[in-house]
């Protein structure tokens, strides 16, 4: 059995141990993390798989978590109910922006996700009804239930639910990107015109993994306003946008453990510069250009050559050679 | 060439592995407490509040030190746990929970913007804690958004707002603009100017919101001398009140219309000099307010700071100190449940007068100050004159509101 197949199963056991043996502001942590790790999960599917290289991957977040800000503040919706109505409002606003998005290829393509993440970014500021302005949303409740249940507005029971959408969440891009829907994906990613010429409809297919990926990204923004209780503008700058494109290319793209482990790595690194020096934004872009020049493949890459283990040839994976072309372009 | 890049692939590995790890954020801090009161500030110490918050970080070390001198509080020392926010909310939240979790911190003072209390009252409950806040102006703070474990020992911004209009009733300007930052505390005392100035029968033309930050001002200073206005009320503060007042004196905007302002911060003073010759200001505190204990408080401070002299803020923020140092004295506890019976109702008197925490809403009935900047002997840049103060029942609103009746 190889080593890796074993990581999986044992990552899991260690995350559901983890509140019984975790300080309590480590659980916080880590439950950011998971949130965190979703949201880079979700932007790999188009990055990763599709080549879709999205500049505005924050409208997803920002989307997400005020639509389940507002939902929770002003319904009594139980929490998990509101999460995923947030998470499917997101989707379904994402089938516009791939469509309009979609029109273009490449960069155009970037900047127009760019364009869209900014627009949104304006309107938050100025829907003071909906968005509380530059002063955001406060005091955003778990509500409990469903079913009279309060477990999940618990520390720890929240930290379950947001695990729970994480590797469902995994578990439902894995299946996606090993179908043939998957398959179709990585023929956009590698030649597009190809693609097309075979018969496939590429811009539906590209549409919808635009609407797939957001919906995701905003299941983690929708987790994020209840985690944090709060959300403001900032959800939705393109600092966010750029963090999480960093997340996904830092911890290795098309392979959606990968981004999980490059939020980990990017959250981790960030608390541990900013607590020794202000500057720590300096040290991370240099860790990060480490990364693109030396390591393009990601941590997940490194951590397979680490283990003695080329990384396999299998369809779902995407052959190293591939991601190492791949990474060039951000470089 | 290969074998150099394989070494750097696993020195970087290396490295990674080691940060993520290693660190002690997944380890908790709260063994080594002792036996110090631990009062949290998360602050707006860069970014455009980033002078405000440097002198809220001031303030508190300076009183830090002076308590400590005499033995702290209850016999036990104070420690003060300061972080960066960068007048971020979301960021503020997490700190601050960092020094809930980690830290065991049950007392908090200092966030800087209104928009970060806002964020941080609906925890407190959950986190256990008191927060006594030093400069927040946003009114709703202590009416639609007050929480049973947050106190405002400061002068709000409908309060320097009231002042400035009380001020104004004596004066003989007519249409008046008002210009405010874009978030909470500048919405919220533009909406109380705007009322005050209605309720005197005199006109208002027009007001309009820059973002926080805000660098280049020509754009507004335009639509002020387009408005016909003969005074503009400026709710700005930090950087945003030096951009404007420096390129306001370009514009000669003085010549054409009155300055009234919310804040006036002795670092912008010396920022601007003598640009600001001649603005109204409501001050929350200044240190030419002529009362022994601020004449002692300001000579000390003199001596611990090479001569200089305490700004607004710094002078709040010392005041704050001192109503936790009562509260705390009184309840012979940091508990929440024990401190928060013992500020209600409490009475210090102290660098600005006569504070009353009263119990109904929690906010610090105290008096208002309206000063002018002038010249005055010793200084090289303008300084707060006092010209008018207004008894603490006239500028403090009635309970829970934000809004006044006469």
């Amino acid at each position: 059995m190889r080593v890796t197949s074993l990581l999986g199963p044992l990552a899991l056991a260690l995350l559901l141990a983890a509140p019984f043996g975790l300080p309590i502001f480590a659980m916080t942590l880590l439950t950011e993390l998971v949130i965190l790790g979703l949201f880079a999960m979700s932007l790999d599917l188009m990055v990763g798989y599709t080549r879709l290289v999205s500049f505005g991957h924050a409208a997803a977040y920002g989307l997400g978590a005020y639509a389940s800000g507002y939902i929770l503040l002003n319904s009594a919706l139980p929490l998990p109910f509101a999460v995923l109505a947030a998470a499917i409002l997101t989707g379904m606003i994402a089938i516009g922006v791939g469509w309009v998005c979609t029109l273009a290829t490449g960069v155009s393509f970037s900047m127009l996700t760019l364009a869209f993440a900014q627009l949104l970014y304006a309107v938050s500021f100025k829907w003071t009804s909906v968005t509380g302005g530059s002063d955001g949303l406060a005091g955003i409740p778990r509500n409990p239930g469903p079913l009279g249940l309060e477990v999940l507005s618990t520390k720890n029971g929240f930290y379950y639910f947001a695990l729970a959408c994480l590797v469902g969440s995994f578990f439902l891009c894995r299946a996606l990107v090993r179908s043939p829907f998957g398959a179709v994906l990585r023929g956009i990613r590698e030649n597009e015109a190809k693609t097309l010429a075979l018969g496939y409809n590429t811009r539906l297919y590209k549409i919808t993994v635009v609407a797939i990926a957001y919906a995701l990204g905003g299941l983690a923004g929708a987790l994020y306003s209840p985690f944090a209780g709060f959300a403001n503008t900032e959800l939705l700058f393109w600092l966010v946008s750029g963090q999480v494109l960093i997340m996904v290319i830092v911890g290795g793209s098309g392979t959606l453990i990968g981004p999980i482990l490059g939020a980990t790595f990017f959250l981790t690194l960030e608390h541990q510069l900013s607590s020794y020096t202000e500057a720590w934004a300096l040290f991370f872009g240099l860790t990060f250009i480490a990364f693109v020049l030396f390591a393009p493949e990601g941590i997940w890459g490194l951590a397979k050559r680490y283990l003695g283990q080329r990384a396999p040839e299998e369809t779902e994976q995407a052959p190293a050679a591939i991601t190492k072309a791949e990474a060039k372009p951000h470089g | 060439m290969t074998s150099t890049r394989s070494l750097s692939r696993r020195s970087v590995l290396a490295g990674a592995g080691a940060a993520v790890a290693a660190p002690s954020i997944w380890t908790s801090a709260q063994a080594q407490a002792g036996n110090t009161i631990k009062i949290g500030m998360p602050l707006a110490l860069t970014g455009p509040l980033g002078s405000v918050g440097q002198q809220q970080k001031r303030g508190a070390e300076f009183h830090t030190k002076w308590i400590n001198d005499r033995g702290g509080i209850l016999g036990r020392k104070v420690e003060l746990l300061i972080e960066d926010t960068v007048g971020n909310p979301a960021t503020c939240v997490r700190k601050a929970q960092e020094m809930v979790e980690r830290h065991d911190v049950r007392l908090f003072t200092g966030i800087t913007l209104s928009s970060e209390a806002l964020a941080i009252v609906p925890k407190l409950n959950e986190w256990n804690s008191i927060f006594i806040s030093s400069d927040n102006g946003d009114g709703r703070l202590t009416a639609a958004s007050l929480v049973p474990n947050f106190f405002r020992a400061n002068t709000s911004g409908p309060m320097g707002t009231r002042a400035v209009s009380l001020y104004l009733r004596e004066t003989t300007h007519k249409k008046f603009f008002a210009l405010g930052l874009d978030y909470a505390w500048g919405h919220n005392s533009v909406q109380v100017f705007e009322e005050e100035i209605k309720r005197m029968g005199r006109e208002f033309v027009g007001k309009v919101f820059a973002p926080t930050g805000t660098k280049d001002y020509s754009t507004y200073i335009t639509r002020l001398r387009q408005s016909g206005a003969d005074a503009v009320y400026l709710v700005l503060a930090g950087d945003d009140n030096n951009a404007f007042i420096a390129q306001a004196a370009q514009y000669q905007l003085a010549s054409r219309m009155a300055l009234l302002a919310e804040q006036l911060e002795l670092s912008t003073m010396r920022a601007v000099g003598d640009a600001c010759l001649g603005m109204i200001v409501s001050a929350r505190y200044a240190f030419t307010i002529d009362n022994p204990k601020n004449k002692e408080f300001v000579e000390l401070w003199k001596k611990e700071y090479d001569g200089l002299v305490p700004d607004q803020f710094e002078g709040e923020q010392w005041q704050c100190q001192q109503v936790f140092v009562a509260g705390i004295t009184k309840a012979g506890s940091i508990e929440a449940d024990k401190l928060r019976p013992a500020l209600e109702d409490l009475t210090i008197d102290d660098i600005k007068g006569k504070v009353h925490m009263r119990k109904c809403d929690h906010q610090g009935v105290q008096q208002g100050f309206v000063v002018k900047a002038s010249k005055r002997e010793g200084f090289s840049h303008p300084v707060p004159e006092v010209i008018a103060t207004l008894a603490a029942d006239r500028v403090t609103p009635p309970c829970n509101k934000m809004t006044y009746d006469d």
